[in-house]
């Protein structure tokens, strides 16, 4: 199963976005976060160590999680800002600790938590000017960080100028 | 000097591990005469303070916990709030701190930080970059005391040269990557000690269920 997470505000990407998700395999799910009420994580811990995977705001991302949870891709869609995605972008991400469990481990030389679930393969799709190889990293870390690989990061191109 | 510090993480500053490194670094710059006045951004209600002393102000640190590989989504927020340019020009620098203990950890986020300013208009003072604060909040107040502690020395550095861009400050980082005899030793650590402490702490706190519980698929 593949799960796409679109955060733009805007739909003037819609038909390249359409193009790109019909190429990601036949189980596809688009979710459309804009409107939806999604809050920043809080840092509260309460998915690690007081209700395991289950997060304390009650809020729409959990209806998110319980897809991820039998997922094996995850692609972000996102704007950017200052190189890097924006508010919104991270916001989802940073709500994914459900994904993980306290327990700590070496993976690939680094300290990792444990996966909850199965390996999660992360990729990024992203509008306006992003720093391309930085948003590359980040996308190998967070990846690495869910037991997964990284799925790349790919610029949206939009409508050529004039035309 | 005056300095503004902002606390970008969103966990409440009573329990913010953020806000105890600060604590620690502030009685350092007091220590060599310097003042400082602090928001923080996990209430909301600080924001619009934050702000304008950021505008008015010529020295400001953002404190920050690393947030799924780099800041938090809660201060790219406000980040977004603020003016890209500037009529008072300014030194911006930060305070990086996260979880896990190694150097490795930071450096996307450090990356991130490092090209901020400029976007900002505002100048680049350095990146403080030190991992292992998962544990602060949780630790005896002796042992938190202990691990903030070394922010101390970091707080009268900055007071004496104004930046973070320092070799004691470079150094303050420890190491990049356990060498692999260690990671061996520390990964058995974690398998047969540590991990079951994390179970024991977890119950102790009225968690019913174990650490690696699924919760949205069949644990059977
Ligand atoms: C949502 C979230 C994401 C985190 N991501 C990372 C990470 O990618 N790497 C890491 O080493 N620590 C990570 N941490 C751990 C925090 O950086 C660490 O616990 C820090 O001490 C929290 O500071 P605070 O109490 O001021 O918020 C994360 C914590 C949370 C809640």
């Amino acid at each position: 199963m593949t799960i796409v997470l679109n955060t733009l505000e805007t739909n003037d990407h819609d038909d390249e976005i359409a193009t790109l998700v019909s190429n990601m395999g036949n189980e596809v799910e688009m979710i459309k976060t804009s409107g939806m009420n999604i809050s920043h994580c809080m840092g509260c811990n309460h998915c690690f160590l007081k209700t395991p995977g289950v997060c304390a705001i009650k809020d729409d991302y959990e209806q998110i999680l319980r897809k991820l949870a039998g997922a094996q891709n995850l692609w972000l869609i996102s704007d950017t800002r200052f190189g890097f995605i924006d508010y919104r972008g991270k916001r989802v991400m940073d709500r994914i600790l459900p994904m993980l469990n306290m327990n700590i481990e070496f993976r690939n030389g680094r300290m990792r938590h444990s996966i909850r679930y199965a390996p999660l393969n992360v990729g990024l799709i992203y509008k306006g000017h992003g720093v391309q190889d930085m948003l590359e990293e980040w996308c190998e870390r967070t990846s690495d960080n869910l037991g997964g690989h990284s799925l790349g990061a790919t610029a949206l191109m939009g409508r050529k100028e004039g035309a | 000097m005056h300095i503004v510090i902002i606390n970008g993480s969103p966990r409440v500053k009573q329990f913010s591990n953020t806000d105890k490194i600060i604590q620690s670094f502030a009685t350092g710059l007091e220590e060599d005469g310097s003042t400082y006045e602090l928001y923080s951004l996990s209430d909301r209600k600080e924001w619009d303070a934050a702000r304008e002393a950021y505008i008015a102000n010529d020295n400001i640190i953002i404190a920050m916990p690393l947030y799924v590989e780099c800041v938090p989504s809660l201060l790219l927020e406000f980040l977004d709030t603020l003016p890209t340019k500037r009529t008072k020009p300014a030194q911006l620098s930060f305070i990086l701190h996260s979880g896990f203990d190694e150097g490795f950890q930071l450096r996307l986020g450090e990356r991130f930080l490092r090209a901020l300013p400029a976007q900002l208009g505002c100048t680049y003072g350095g990146c403080l970059v030190k991992g292992g604060t998962f544990t602060i909040r949780t630790s005896k107040p002796q042992d938190a005391e202990k691990m903030t502690k070394p922010y101390q020395a970091m707080g009268r550095l900055f007071a004496q040269r104004g930046t973070f861009i320092t070799k004691e400050a470079a150094k303050f980082t420890g190491p990049e990557q356990y060498p692999w005899l260690l990671r061996l030793i520390v990964g058995l650590l974690l398998k047969k000690v540590v991990n079951n402490k994390f179970e024991r702490f977890a119950q102790g706190c009225g968690c019913v269920r174990p650490l690696d519980y699924k919760a949205y698929q069949d644990n059977s």
